[in-house]
């Protein structure tokens, strides 16, 4: 029996995609170690990515309609497939984690300073546990709509920050040494064009399966054009100081003024960061609870949301003891972290279904 | 604060628990009581002031020692 009986068409996981992609980044501005090259290593970073995508969008095309817990069942055998499946959860429920912990502290440091914390994750994790009891269908239509709000208001921002733009902020180009240069791209690959691996717990329920790898590379270059865009634009306007910034795309924001009648419009970044984190947040806990109703063999993931939901603020409580720590993370631990998760796993699981000869087709089904 | 969050766990548990009883959807309440207990148990720990190890710290540092980056 299927946990998930929600279909979502090719077009829909693009935007999911896109939504999934801006999450944290739209804020935590990728690149950051190239300095005013950080677009170049988000170019250097996209390309990477998409090769990351290319080997979990293989795997999702051997084993049409199953996820990466019942694919791990499949190809190394119920016991050794549930405990590579509980680590790719274990990787899920942790980004779960750092994600809401970005957003929450972002909404504590620069709109709600008095508020606690707990009932910023708390309140987040509400509307995320709701979206994600009603189905992936769900999710996938909210994307659509605030995908094309989002991407709008991008465009606006950029158009009205136009008079501020010094372009001699980003030469000379390639200044930043080959090392740094590399180590930025490959973060940037990592976060957040590999965390997209999430989507294979989700690929599985695209009506036409043979569409779903070309609607994720499609989702995948929208996003990193238009994060090309934001970085690039970041870096023209706020110079050296956008490297210093933690949230470069929000300080930005600060220097509109049109005639003294439009300004302060930084609120409509953190619109994006409260909309768009929400999309990467509810899809990794999508895949979590619905990982564990599948090694657990459960008849619906549905009852387990709301304790997961609380495990999942404890962790984001927790897991990190100040900014710096996070930041520092995110810099030198993450890039290396994930890669077990993002390219391990599902490149061996590949590599180990050629070898096994799998799926074997009965009667011409899996 | 510790009874707030006894209530709060005692409605998650007052919604959830019937239903699958109802149900006999045993596996489901098993993974359900497991998961519950174990919220409650880390968040009676974070109400009482006691401190959970900061597991992406370690994560961090396990894996900068590792490395020399």
């Amino acid at each position: 029996m299927s946990l998930e009986k929600g279909k979502i068409s090719d077009f829909q996981l693009s935007t999911l995609i896109i939504a999934f992609i801006f999450g944290a980044s739209v804020i935590l501005t990728p690149g950051k170690g190239a300095g005013h090259d950080a677009w170049i290593a988000v170019v250097l970073g996209l390309m990477e990515g998409l090769l990351i995508a290319w080997i979990f969008i293989a795997l999702a095309s051997q084993f049409k309609n199953k996820t990466i817990v019942e694919i791990n069942s499949l190809v190394y055998g119920k016991v050794l497939g549930n405990c590579i499946s509980v680590l790719f959860i274990w990787y899920l429920f942790h980004l779960g984690a750092l994600v809401l912990n970005n957003y929450a502290r972002f909404l504590q440091l620069e709109l709600y300073p008095a508020t606690p914390k707990t009932i910023s994750l708390i309140l987040i994790m509400l509307v995320c546990a709701s979206t994600v009891g009603r189905g992936i269908e769900v999710l996938a239509r909210c994307s659509l709509v605030l995908v094309t709000l989002i991407i709008s208001l991008a465009i606006i921002d950029t158009l009205l920050v136009i008079p501020h733009i010094n372009l001699n902020n980003l030469m000379p180009i390639l200044d930043v040494p080959t090392g740094k240069l590399l180590w930025a791209s490959h973060g940037t690959a990592i976060f957040p064009f590999g965390d997209t691996v999430a989507f294979l717990m989700v690929l599985a329920f695209v009506n036409k399966p043979g569409k779903g790898g070309s609607a994720v590379f499609r989702g995948l270059l929208i996003a990193g054009f238009v994060l090309i865009i934001i970085v690039a634009r970041n870096a023209a306007v706020l110079g050296q100081m956008a490297e210093t910034y933690s949230y470069p795309s929000y300080i930005f924001a600060q220097v509109i003024d049109v005639a003294d009648v439009l300004t302060r419009v930084e609120v409509v970044i953190a619109i994006n960061l409260i909309t768009m984190g929400f999309f990467k947040i509810s899809v990794v806990f999508y895949g979590t609870v619905l990982g564990l109703a599948q090694v657990f063999n459960l008849q619906s993931y549905r009852p387990i949301i709301i304790p997961v939901g609380i495990l999942m603020v404890i962790l984001a409580l927790t897991n990190v003891g100040n900014a710096i720590e996070m930041f520092d993370f995110a810099d030198r631990g993450y890039p290396i972290y994930t890669v077990p998760f993002q390219i391990g796993i599902p490149l061996i699981t590949l590599l180990v279904a050629k070898i096994r000869k799998l799926p074997q087709t009965e009667g011409g089904k899996v | 604060m510790i009874a707030l969050l006894l209530i709060g766990f005692g409605i998650v548990a007052l919604i959830q628990v019937p239903g699958l009883v109802r149900k006999q959807w045993w596996r489901e309440l098993i993974c359900f009581t497991v998961l519950w207990f174990m919220g409650l148990i880390f968040s009676v720990m974070i109400a009482r002031g006691i401190n959970l190890p900061p597991i992406t710290t370690i994560i961090n540092d396990s894996i900068t020692i590792m490395f020399g980056i």
